[in-house]
């Protein structure tokens, strides 16, 4: 456990100096939230929960997947940025070097991108939510649980397939691409809750889709910590 | 010159296709509602299964191959997902061409329908990073994660197709493949095309994996020459 944190801090500190993650993955989350509300007509969120009218429920529906499609590929990005720093600064070879287990390097890197990944969302939300000239109120509080059980599930998944990707010929291609289908679930889970949560302001039976995302996160966490080895192994 | 029994094998599947093909169109009854459209579902449906065993071969393999370190695991795996992914593809393509004239869409957003895609998805991103693993041993290692994840992945993808499109009723088409009371004629045709298949399936896994050894062996042979004919003119290196 100790060694998870040393890990994890190793990323956050790297990072606070260096600034190679981050910045790269709020700026371009913020490009495709604003690119994407362009496709929501005006106002059409900005209707009270739970009675908007009939006109604007395709919008609310569309609005989830435009939001995670955004967080998801601010994501990827990050997580391959960040796997690449780790690389070129060598930290991927000290780290092998070091008489750890590889279940702990897979945890500590975990939480540092999930780390980057929660920055991205705390100004990508608001921006979106922003634009979208959606009422603060009724998406931020509901919103909280699906954001930690998705982002969860995209940092297990983009933390696995970064260092997988580190070793191949166009890297930065590949990483969307084995994430994309992989990670489908958790996409559609939180696309679907959020848009419910616009439509309803509660989720109702959408909520088994928490059950989902649960099984998806442990899963992949488990598959990472197993199988991390094999993947950084020179 | 020595005799390949793989090689008998492909001339008698070919005979076996040639009379599946002729039992498909003049053997079996024309299906009532859907008439001729009907007769995809003998290539349709055994693609489907072959695409699914292949998928397991490679999780297995995968396995096998993270727990041995034997290269024979990881060939069998890499030429299964070739096999897979080619079978996925013909039964999405077989799925749209009996779709358009029976739903009226190439496309439908069926469950059934996009898991597979997604399927496909999956197994072409493990072919893509297989043909772009910079050093051999590592990328066959990480292949036969993604091997696994991939397989891992199904009942979730399935799960969150089927509820993304819950609401909406796409599940009201006809559905041969559930139907419990098929002509006998129908029933030993698909059987007998499910084992047409799966031989098919056998072959271009054995001669993929073939292939792969042969690369390897060639591999190992060019490093040997490198080995014993140093200093080599700068072309070579």
């Amino acid at each position: 456990m100790r060694t998870v944190l040393a890990l994890a801090t190793k990323d956050l500190r790297a990072e606070a100096r260096g600034k190679q993650v981050a910045p790269v993955m709020v700026v371009f989350a913020m490009c495709l939230v604003f690119l994407l509300t362009f496709a929501l007509p005006p106002g059409a969120l900005r209707a009270p929960v739970p009675e908007p009218r009939a006109g604007t429920l395709a919008a609310r529906e569309i609005a989830g997947l435009l939001l995670w499609t955004s967080i998801f590929f601010a994501g990827v990005i990050g997580f391959g940025r960040s796997a690449t720093v780790d690389r070129e600064g060598s930290a991927a070879d000290g780290l092998l070097l070091a008489p750890v287990d590889p279940a702990a390097l897979y945890t500590g890197k975990m939480i540092g991108n999930l780390a980057f990944l929660t920055v991205a969302e705390l100004l990508a939300i608001p921006l979106f939510v922003l634009f979208a000239n959606i009422p603060p109120r009724s998406l931020l509080p509901g919103l909280i649980p699906v954001v930690l059980v998705a982002s969860l599930g995209l940092a297990a998944v983009g933390t696995l397939f970064g260092a997988a990707t580190q070793h191949a010929e166009a890297r930065s291609l590949m990483l969307p691409l084995l994430t994309f289908p992989l990670a489908l679930p958790v996409i559609l889970g939180a696309s679907r809750l959020t848009s419910t949560l616009l439509i309803k302001g509660e989720f109702g039976s959408e909520g088994r889709w928490f059950i989902l995302l649960t099984v998806f996160d442990v899963i992949f966490l488990t598959l990472g910590a197993v199988t991390f080895e094999f993947v950084i192994e020179e | 010159m020595r005799k390949d029994p793989l090689l008998l094998t492909q001339q008698l599947l070919a005979a076996g296709f040639l009379a599946g093909l002729a039992g498909i169109f003049f053997w079996v009854p024309t299906e009532a509602f859907q008439g001729v459209a009907q007769r995809i579902l003998y290539v349709h449906a055994p693609s489907a299964w072959v695409a699914y065993l292949a998928f397991g071969v490679v999780l297995v393999c995968s396995i096998a191959y993270l727990r041995t370190g034997d290269m024979r695991w990881d060939w069998v795996a890499h030429a299964s997902a070739r096999t897979g992914v080619l079978f996925t593809a013909l039964n999405l393509v077989t799925g749209m061409l009996w779709g358009r004239p029976i739903w009226g869409a190439y496309w439908a957003w069926d469950p059934r329908l996009t898991l597979t895609l997604v399927l496909f998805l999956i197994y072409l991103g493990y072919l893509a990073f297989r043909a772009n693993a910079s050093d051999e041993g590592r990328g066959a290692r990480i292949a036969a994660v993604i091997g696994i994840a991939g397989f891992m992945v199904v009942p979730l993808v399935h799960f969150s197709v089927d509820w993304w499109r819950g609401q909406h009723p796409s599940r009201t088409v006809i559905r041969p493949e559930s139907d419990p009371a098929l002509p006998a004629e129908m029933q030993i045709m698909l059987v007998a095309m499910m084992a047409l298949f799966t031989l098919l399936y056998l072959v271009f896994l054995a001669l993929s994996v073939r292939l792969l050894k042969l690369e390897t062996d060639v591999m190992e042979l060019e490093s040997l020459e490198d080995a014993v004919l140093r200093p080599r003119p700068a072309r070579y290196s």
